[in-house]
């Protein structure tokens, strides 16, 4: 038999950045809020290894299909599973967007502007950084003044880090401590709690043990629950069922195997830029604006690798210890945007994964390559991306264990990406070369996957409004990257966190003037 | 480079790691031999005959040979994913078996033998041209030769550097955490951490 729950304000569907900060904001307005997860609600200090193989169990390992020139890669890289989704392996690198991120358009007259201003952000922005305890340098070097410097300093550097440092120093590039939203010190929060300092463990894309790192399972989701909300793991949703309106009225989920129903006033859905176009698509709604999976971008993220000298360990301290954006708008770019630089530690697995895939070694020369884990470091760049006709996501024939189709989605980088990319390698290689980097490689890739249900002013062009309403759906929500207009120049996770925040917020102040 | 034997094992004696994560390695280091359930006996013979030359283990002793076939065969038995797939290669127990009967079919083109009475030469051979899609065949007209090779080469690498033995192979000591860690810098070594430099 079918559980029905009694109906709800507001069902969030997703406990990651997108889901968990809006989640925390209705509960503390007093809506009735419920929140399903399709992963497991962990706990680090008993659950989480330092390994890597024993931490797969955060990706979202569901097959995805993937096409193109560029095929991304899912699992480990663009994706989360869990209550705090795939902030649980992010590498907390929070840094601020710029404000001309949100103008690619009138700036370069290709890709799309969002339908907000930089300022509808910037005070979510200290929000958010102010509430997770992010540690970073104040003053900020780059970007506007700010209101207001980061919670706490910045974190300890590590080897990778000053060798950064070195080269850019030597280049005449700037280069400060990163934006991370990990402690470096303990921090204490109203309706959260204490959270210790970082320990340097440098496995924050294997989950942190310890709670500094600002994964949303130890902070906006104990403070939805400190407020009231219900958060119900491994639920996975399948149907949004709507009524004779046009209203989302139930939302239909599994759990231990059995159908379970909500009933609700409201849908957020923030499953992230792949599950929550795929929901839609799925049930084939929401989609009028034909852009339903449509507009989809990833970063361009060429890593750069080399080995030195001197004993590094790159599975100590933070991993994005440095960052420069002096790259925001290069002087002689022939592409659209900029990018930022990043110094970057690593894990063995990963690394030598990574190795396999990029330079193919195999046999003695993979053992050797490999011996060298040690003096290990590299730098990559986080670049914009443009929105192009022939990258998006669609449902295949082929179906899940669950009996879903699986989702393909196709992705190759535009001339403006692969001149980012050409341009970022030829910096990244003389950065090393000034820190004194041999056996240089570099491993092309894009993260983050963006904008599958965009935001917009025109119900031709846009799923969601600007407040993130379904053009279609009046109660219906989307919180998480696949909003984005543009991919920003950025990571994406404090700007949709920020933009969460946002989202609840316009969402409350409409329930009020309909009240 | 060679770093010392058994710093992993050691360490995961102490309180230097912590209980989850004694428990996973320790998982991995004691797991006993077992059947192959996905692959038949010949073909997970040649799964292990190709992955000896993948990830040499020459010098190692048989008893602490790492035994990476067993893990591909153990994911694909319960069905498992890395999270997404080439779109143009099959789902991935159809295209390990694909993938095993082309090595075996281009040995047999080039030399008239199976991939396992090759020479490790020519089995190198063999790997190399399937790696730069230039291994005669039909099959690999039905596989991307090349997505199936980094496929299996990304899987090999992945079992194997997960394991304690292979951690101790290039003095990885990072599992050993649990009290942090203060020494992060260039050159800046925990006590823990100075047993396996090399150069020491």
């Amino acid at each position: 038999m079918t559980t029905t729950h009694d109906i709800v304000d507001a069902v969030v569907i997703g406990t990651g950045a997108g889901g968990a900060p809006l989640l925390a904001r209705l509960a503390r307005a007093g809506l009735r809020v419920v929140a399903l997860e399709a992963g497991r609600h962990w706990n680090p200090k008993l659950d989480f290894a330092t390994d890597e193989r024993a931490q797969d169990k955060l990706f979202w390992n569901d097959e995805r299909l993937s096409a193109g020139q560029d095929a991304l890669a899912f699992g480990n890289n663009n994706s989360g599973t869990g209550v705090g989704g795939s902030t649980l392996h992010y590498t907390a690198y929070t840094p601020r967007a710029q404000p001309d991120d949100l103008r690619i358009r009138t700036e370069f007259g290709v890709g799309e502007d969002w339908p907000i201003d930089f300022a509808d952000l910037a005070s979510y922005y200290e929000e958010v950084e102010q509430f997770l305890g992010v540690s970073g340098p104040s003053p900020y070097p780059w970007g506007p003044t700010r209101n207001r410097g980061y919670a706490l300093g910045p974190l300890p550097v590590n080897g990778a880090g000053q060798l950064m440092e070195r080269g850019c120093r030597t280049l005449g590039i700037r280069t400060s401590p990163a934006a991370n939203a990990a402690l470096s010190v303990g921090y204490y929060q109203e309706g959260v709690g204490h959270r210790p300092g970082c320990t340097n463990r440098g496995f924050c894309q294997a989950g942190c043990t310890v709670g500094a790192k600002a994964s949303m399972d130890v902070t906006y989701i104990p403070l939805a629950i400190h407020y009231g909300a219900e958060v119900r793991p491994e639920c996975f949703v399948t149907q949004l069922v709507r009524n004779a309106s046009g209203r989302i009225s139930e939302v239909v989920y599994i759990r231990n195997g059995q159908e379970e129903r909500q009933r609700c006033h409201n849908v957020f859905l923030c499953a992230g830029a792949i599950e929550t176009p795929r929901l839609l698509l799925l049930n084939g709604i929401g989609n009028s604006s034909g852009q339903v999976g449509r507009n989809l971008m990833a970063h361009t993220a060429l890593q750069l690798w080399g080995e030195f000298d001197e004993d590094i360990r790159p599975y100590k301290g933070i991993p994005g210890a440095i960052i420069s954006e002096d790259t925001h708008r290069p002087t002689n770019a022939d592409f659209v945007g900029g990018y930022l630089l990043q110094s970057i530690g690593v894990m063995p697995v990963t690394y030598l994964s990574q190795m396999a895939r990029g330079r193919g070694l195999w046999g003695s020369a993979l053992k050797q390559a490999a011996s060298a884990y040690n003096h290990v470091a590299g730098i990559n760049i986080l670049g914009d991306c443009l929105p192009y006709e022939h990258n998006y996501l669609e449902l295949s024939d082929e179906t899940d264990s669950r009996g879903l189709p699986k989702p393909r989605i196709f992705f190759s980088n535009g001339e403006s990406e692969e001149r980012m990319t050409a341009h970022a390698d030829q910096l990244m290689r003389q950065i090393w070369d000034a820190a004194g980097a041999r056996n240089v490689w570099t491993f092309p890739r894009n993260a983050h996957i963006i904008g599958t249900c965009r935001m917009g002013n025109d119900p031709d062009t846009a799923v969601v409004n600007a407040d993130g309403r379904s053009f279609d759906i009046p109660n219906l929500y989307i919180s998480d990257n696949s909003t984005f207009p543009s991919a920003l120049s950025v990571n994406p996770a404090l700007t949709i966190m920020s933009l969460a925040l946002r989202t609840a917020d316009k969402f409350l102040t409409s329930q009020r003037r309909t009240a | 480079m060679s770093h010392p034997a058994n710093t992993v094992r050691s360490l995961l004696q102490t309180d230097l790691v912590t209980a989850p994560t004694r428990e996973a390695l320790n998982g991995r280091l004691n797991a006993p031999p077992r059947r192959p359930t996905f692959f038949s006996a010949d073909e997970f013979a040649l799964l292990q005959a190709v992955c000896d030359r993948l990830v040499p283990q020459e010098g190692r002793e048989p008893s602490q040979r790492i035994d990476i076939a067993s893990g591909i065969d153990l994911r694909l038995s319960e069905n498992k994913s890395n999270g997404w797939r080439y779109d143009d290669m099959p789902p991935d127990g159809e295209a390990y078996r694909l993938g095993l009967r082309g090595f075996d079919e281009s040995a047999q083109a080039w030399f008239g033998q199976s991939f396992r009475d090759l020479s490790p030469e020519q089995q190198d051979e063999v790997l190399t041209a399937v790696q730069a899609l230039e291994a005669p065949g039909s099959t690999w007209d039905i596989l991307p030769a090349d997505h199936f090779f980094e496929e299996l080469l990304a899987e090999a690498v992945e079992n194997y550097y997960s394991h304690p033995l292979a951690q101790e192979e290039i003095g990885y000591v990072g599992m050993a955490d649990a009290p942090g860690w203060q020494r992060i810098g260039l050159n800046n070594l925990e006590d823990r951490e100075k047993q396996t430099d090399a150069s020491a």
